[in-house]
């Protein structure tokens, strides 16, 4: 069977296309250059004179570097006959300096509108590519169904199998993807088309429509998102098993069909085989799942212990602080839960040494305040190298002392107290409501709490058979280190608009109608700080796909067949001199997550910004 | 060299202006059909409430609109060059060289990284291209003509490093480094106090003089350019409603909107009861909401169906001469002399029994040198000292004073966000000083309310203007379920005169005004009986500020409240007061019914703000007060007498007593208290600051 081509039957386009990219290229450079040089003659000419030149430094450096290395460098008349080169290529700037001033007004905005006329003409050219690949990638087996004598026709099952083939290599690689990706497409379209329609009515989501920016990015987004669900939840999109491996497809390149495959299986490998002879296609594909679902819910977990930090380090950032104050409860009470982990890991000597430390960060914080300690605490932490940091939570040893499970504890403990003291803060005035309220989200949250934090042989087993539900041990690993290390940043953001915020007349409002401090920083501070938190909180997601890919491509945390884009970039760089086709699919994949997250997060801030 | 003598004609001529701002939704037209002429050595004040487009004109002839912005019709012609056809290249060596802009927060103006002198001596070296030591010398002369003290230090010295009013005299000298045609001053003292902004207005006027500069003064405060101004322009709803020689407006205004601003405001020369103010109807429209014909027909007294709400409204001269132009149709046919109709007097409530009572407070903030290891010597901040006064039932208490003088941190004693450090603060007899407000009763806590100054941050932006009230409700423990809530809180807003559909909006959905009356519902929420109004108007537009001043008023008529009202602007104390305390760094120089204090003797101080208040009345002559220098700072005060630093009366004092010895507090009679050193017989001898012109009989 032939193996796919990238654009299978009609490559007539080709053609046109390389004329459209070839404008567009030569254009657009000419376009910059040109307003550069605030398009007069003279500039044109000076810019042509410095091309020139570099051309001259390149020759000169070649000859030498020949010459040194012993290849006998290159011959004089070679460069004599370059040198005429760069004489006539002075000219033909200085002609085309005059050129292009005596028939254009503007060089330079003549050769940007050429530029944007080459890129729509290359929008065409690919749309039309791909209409008419997808509309007659049967024509061809519908010829030769034609041309084939009664006799000869083979049975009806076979011809159906020759034509799905047929179709398929009609499509070629770039048109089947296109086609595996459907269901992300009808509803990306879907959500696209129904957002315009409404966007008036939608506040900040409706205003990135107005924005090319962000709507780019947030169709990048959700394009990873939904691939994540569909595949995640029904299956689709990804032709096999992330960890199927078929015979001989080991390093195979793109579009190379599985041998014997079966009717029901998916004929070919889209994007070749990986060193284990598995789909890097599908790897790609499943891999989203792992990344779509972790990035967002860690960088929840780091805002909901950074906000619940930063509140008070920013609020209670006055002078110094009140002995019987909530700030200092609360700072006791996270000592005392460190001081206590401590005792259970790693025996009573750090205890002692660990307990020493606090104490003086405790008394240090009456002469300083909250915001003192807090802030000192999260520049520890910031001040450690990460990747370090990583190595040394994850690194096997130290999972095996608990402490990642530990620091579960302290970590997953923050959305409890974040969620209990939003509703109590809110309802204290009417005690019913706020017992309902506190009951209906608490007890549900305590027991998620309870089973993730305990897991059978390990430091923490206590609720045994109760435990029901068991987080892989490697994801809670990874989760908890990328907690951990994104949460002092936010620490700082959301202590910095606290201490902002805590200037404005309705907080003093609210401190002399007597709220307690939580309700202030909870409901009158925090819904106030939003616009900045939603930006970072986009690009944070950004970040933690990079970290989480990081600690793939370390094979840290997550188990090294996972199929996570971390991973499979390190799995592929190995063999990447010899077989770039592993790597790069995943690679590219991260690269239009990260993209478009950081684009998504740019067209919120900008909109944010306007009326 | 300079650029002033050569050109004759106007310097700036604006023709049918219009500009507007280009949204996604929408064009706003800002400016439309708006023609202005200054000639050489004139200033022209432009007037009018905030959204009237007067900051928009500057911005339009320095050609700094944005990207939103463009000019849409008409010419800006600058010493007779058309302003549109000039290029970029052009316009940058106008701007900053031959016309010059101050704007409102000096600060702003100033690059906080860069000494003074570098910012100034920057212009002449870019514009003209002179050398550094030129550009030195010129620096120093500009920044004495300013009148700052100490030319060389204040060179060498970082913006942070001055006060306000020193940081703006800055400002000044950086505009005039270049000998500018034209000088733009958007709201040039609005962030300044009035003693400073006093002596900053002065020094404008007389650099004016010096340097032959044409001046466009863009103010919302009427008597400011009063005293600033040759010509005036009223600016309504994006239009030039009316304009004429400041004389002519002032005393023969042709136009309804111009009338109704100057029944809006306070007069601290006339008297409450014969010239009650008179809030202008209606609210200032949207731009993109203004009405068909004239902009200012629904809330004109005047208005006339079929008429006023025909098509465009043109500029009709108002005199032979034409200077003078109104955009009325009907002001030929109004009686511009017909007496106000004064409402129903309203009697004013039953002076009570004493609700809050203060003896000798004090306020000390002790500043550590070093907050985390306390090392180094701790200083005192004395806010507020020996501060003793009462308030009874439905009194209204003003305090006076200008920034610094510790009427915010005695409210926030007050309130119980900080407590007392020394003294007794009683409310119906009880102790509150040492309580702090997480300790107090609800009773307590409910009774005493506050109503902020600015009423872009009173509110809380997300959360709806109904939640708010409802919460504050819920805290004071008012009704017993939800729909009970709701319901007072329906009753609240009708008690502040607002709609009822106001509840379910968001605090962006409402104008600044608005924005106040919710915030004052707020503060009623508990029934409050001492209401602390901390500059509750100052911020607003004249036409609304009468209207939340009467409203507060009413309500304290009905509620028999207490009202201490902290204010810097002595017109609207006169109006509203029944008693007045004058507070200086901490201390209270003088304390007395209006009457008292609003005629000699006064304490110095009280003399010089009194004398630095603008007022917007041709008829008012004022002696004239210029107070040297800025407000000592609190953590460093003068020895003695706080004012005597800045006190003209000082030599008066034998034995440099005002030197050493804090001034006892000096009973006048009828509990007019004075904290001066002057004796009972200079006192005595001391001239009423503001004078009718006419009032020999």
């Amino acid at each position: 069977m032939e193996p796919l081509t990238w654009f299978g039957a009609f490559t007539w386009f080709g053609s046109f296309l390389g004329v459209a990219i070839t404008v567009a290229i030569v254009s657009g450079l000419a376009a910059m250059l040109l307003s550069l040089t605030n398009s007069s003659t003279k500039g044109a000419f000076s810019l042509f004179n410095g091309i020139a030149v570099v051309l001259l430094l390149v020759v000169g450096f070649g000859y030498v570097y020949g010459m040194m290395s012993g290849g006998g460098g290159i011959q004089m008349s070679t460069l004599a006959r370059m040198l005429g080169v760069l004489v006539l290529l002075g000219l033909f700037a200085a002609m085309l300096g005059y050129f292009m001033n005596t028939f254009f007004d503007d060089p330079a905005a003549t050769m940007g509108a050429l530029f944007s006329k080459a890129l729509l003409a290359i929008a065409i050219i690919c749309g039309v590519w791909l209409l008419w690949t997808l509309l007659f990638a049967g024509s061809g087996h519908r010829a030769y169904v034609d041309g084939l004598a009664p006799d000869a026709m083979p049975d009806a099952e076979t011809l159906a199998a020759e034509k799905r083939i047929a179709i398929m290599q009609g499509r070629g690689i770039i048109a089947s993807i296109f086609m595996r990706f459907m269901p992300v497409w009808i509803s990306l379209t879907v959500i696209i088309v129904v957002s315009m329609i409404y966007k008036r009515k939608l506040g900040l989501y409706g205003k990135l429509y107005d924005n090319v920016i962000g709507m780019v990015g947030f169709s990048l987004v959700m394009f990873w998102v939904l691939t994540a669900f569909y595949t995640g939840v029904f299956d689709l999109i990804s032709t096999h098993g992330p960890l199927e491996q078929a015979s001989g497809m080991k390093n195979k390149l793109p579009g190379t069909p599985l041998r014997g495959a079966e009717s029901g299986e998916y004929a070919f490998y889209l994007l070749g085989g990986d060193n284990l002879a598995r789909d890097v296609f599908s790897r790609m594909v499943k891999g989203s799942v792992t990344v779509i679902i972790i990035a967002p819910l860690a960088t929840l977990f780091a805002f909901m212990v950074g906000i619940t930090l930063g509140l008070p380090a920013g609020y209670f950032s006055g002078p110094a602080l009140n002995r019987e104050s909530i700030g200092t409860k609360i700072v006791g009470a996270l000592f005392a839960i460190i001081a206590l982990a401590i005792l259970f890991t790693s025996g009573i000597s750090n205890f002692l040494i660990v307990l020493v430390v606090l104490a003086v960060l405790f008394a240090l914080m009456f002469k300083g305040s909250l915001d003192t300690v807090l802030s000192f605490l999260a520049n520890l932490i910031l001040a450690f190298p990460v990747i370090l940091l990583f190595y040394l939570l994850v690194t096997p040893e130290i999972v095996q002392t608990g402490l990642p499970q530990y620091m579960a504890i302290v970590l997953f403990f923050f959305p409890i107290i974040f969620v209990a003291v939003l509703i109590n803060s809110r309802f204290k005035t009417q005690p019913a409501k706020n017992s309902k309220y506190l009951m209906l989200t608490l007890i549900p949250m305590a027991i998620i709490y309870a089973v993730t934090i305990n897991a059978p042989e390990s430091k923490i087993n206590i609720l045994g058979a109760l435990d029901f539900f068991n987080p892989d041990p490697g994801v809670l690993v990874v989760f908890v280190s990328v907690v951990f290390v994104n949460s002092p940043t936010v620490f700082r953001i959301v202590r910095g608009l606290a201490l902002d915020i805590n200037s404005r007349d309705y907080v003093a409002a609210a401190q002399t109608r007597g709220e307690g401090p939580w309700y202030i920083m909870l409901w009158e501070i925090l819904p106030n700080a939003r616009g900045p938190l939603i930006v970072d909180f986009c690009l944070r997601i950004g970040y933690t796909t990079i970290l989480l890919g990081t600690l793939g491509f370390f094979g840290l945390g997550l188990s090294p067949e996972s199929p996570d884009w971390g991973s499979t970039i390190n799995d592929g760089r190995k063999l990447l001199m010899i077989y770039a086709h592993p790597a790069l699919p995943p690679a590219f994949a991260l690269l239009s997550l990260v993209l478009g997250l950081n684009l998504l997060a740019d067209g919120l801030r900008e909109e944010s910004l306007k009326d | 060299m300079s650029k002033i003598h050569d050109y004759t004609g106007p310097i700036l001529e604006i023709d049918k202006l219009s500009i507007s701002f280009f949204t996604r939704l929408r064009e706003i037209p800002a400016v439309m059909d708006f023609s202005v002429k200054v000639a050489p050595g004139e200033a022209v004040g432009l007037v009018g409430e905030s959204g009237c487009g007067k900051s928009t004109v500057a911005l339009g002839v320095m050609r700094d609109l944005g990207k939103n912005g463009r000019i849409v019709g008409g010419s800006i012609k600058f010493k007779g060059r058309d302003m549109e056809k000039m290029t970029p290249d052009e316009l940058r060596d106008v701007r900053g060289n031959e016309i010059a802009m101050i704007y409102q927060e000096p600060m702003a103006s100033l690059n906080p990284a860069m000494k003074i002198g570098r910012q100034l001596m920057e212009v002449p070296m870019i514009h003209e291209g002179v050398s550094e030591t030129e550009a030195y010398n010129r620096a120093l002369e500009v920044v004495t003509d300013v009148k700052l003290p100490d030319p060389k230090r204040m060179l060498s010295s970082y913006p942070h490093q001055l006060s306000g009013g020193q940081q703006q005299r800055i400002v000044i000298a950086m505009a005039l480094m270049s000998k500018p045609s034209l000088l733009i001053l958007d709201e040039p003292t609005t962030a300044l106090d009035v003693t400073v902004e006093a002596a900053v207005v002065e020094l404008v006027k007389d650099l004016g003089k010096k340097y032959g500069t044409s001046m466009l003064f863009i103010s919302h405060n009427l008597g400011l350019v009063l005293e600033t101004c040759d010509k005036i322009c009223v600016m309504y709803s994006g239009e030039a409603v009316e304009r004429g020689e400041i004389e002519t407006v002032f005393n023969n205004m042709q136009h309804p909107y111009t009338q109704a601003l100057f029944r809006s405001i306070p007069l601290p020369g006339a008297d409450k009861n014969s010239r009650p103010l008179v809030a202008i109807p209606g609210n200032f429209p949207l731009p993109h909401e203004r009405p068909k014909g004239c902009n200012f027909g629904p809330r004109c007294d005047y208005y006339e169906e079929g008429l006023c709400d025909e098509g465009f409204v043109p500029m009709f001269p108002a005199d032979k001469a034409g200077d003078h132009e109104t955009r009325c149709l009907k002001f030929k046919s109004i009686d511009w002399n017909a007496p106000l109709e004064v409402g129903e007097q309203k009697e004013k409530g039953e002076i009570g029994e004493v609700v809050l009572k203060m003896e000798n407070l004090k306020k000390y903030y002790e500043v550590a040198a070093n907050a985390l290891f306390g090392g180094g010597e701790t200083r005192v901040v004395k806010a507020n000292e020996t501060l003793s006064f009462e308030a009874r039932e439905s009194e209204t208490l003003a305090i006076v004073g200008e920034s610094g003088c510790g009427k915010s941190t005695f409210a926030k004693v007050l309130m119980g966000l900080e407590t007392a450090t020394d003294g007794k603060i009683e409310l119906d007899g009880k102790s509150i000083e040492h309580v702090a407000i997480e300790d107090r009763d609800t009773k307590t806590v409910a009774d005493v309310q506050m109503v902020f100054q600015n009423p872009f941050d009173t509110l809380n932006p997300s959360m709806t203007v109904g939640r708010q009230i409802i919460r504050a409700l819920e805290i004071f423990g008012i009704g017993d379920s939800d729909e009970a809530r709701r319901e007072r809180m329906l009753n609240l807003l009708d008690l502040v005169k607002l709609p009822r559909a106001f509840a379910d909006r968001m605090p962006r959905q409402l104008s600044g005004g608005q924005k106040q009356r919710v915030g004052i519902a707020r503060a009623f929420a508990g029934d409050a009986r001492i209401v602390v109004a901390d500059e509750p108007v100052s911020a607003l537009d004249v036409s609304v500020q009468a209207a939340v001043t009467d409203l507060l008023m009413e309500i304290q008529r009905e509620h028999k409240t207490t009202l201490l009202f902290i204010s810097h602007d002595l017109s609207i104390v006169r109006y509203l007061s029944d008693r007045v305390m004058v507070m200086y760094l901490g201390h209270v120089v003088e304390l007395g019914t209006t009457d008292d204090i609003f005629s000699p003797p006064y304490h110095p101080y009280t003399e010089a703000l009194l004398s630095a208040v603008p007022i917007a009345d041709t008829k008012i002559k004022k002696t004239h007060i210029v107070l040297e220098g800025d407000i000592p700072s609190a953590m460093n005060p003068p020895s003695g007498c706080p004012f005597q630093t800045r006190c003209r009366w000082k030599e008066q004092v034998p034995g440099e007593l005002c030197d050493r010895e804090v001034p006892p507090v000096k009973d006048l009679g009828n509990g007019h208290q004075i904290k001066c050193h002057l004796d009972d017989a200079t006192l005595k001898k001391m001239e009423p600051v503001i004078k009718l012109a006419d009032a020999a009989e």
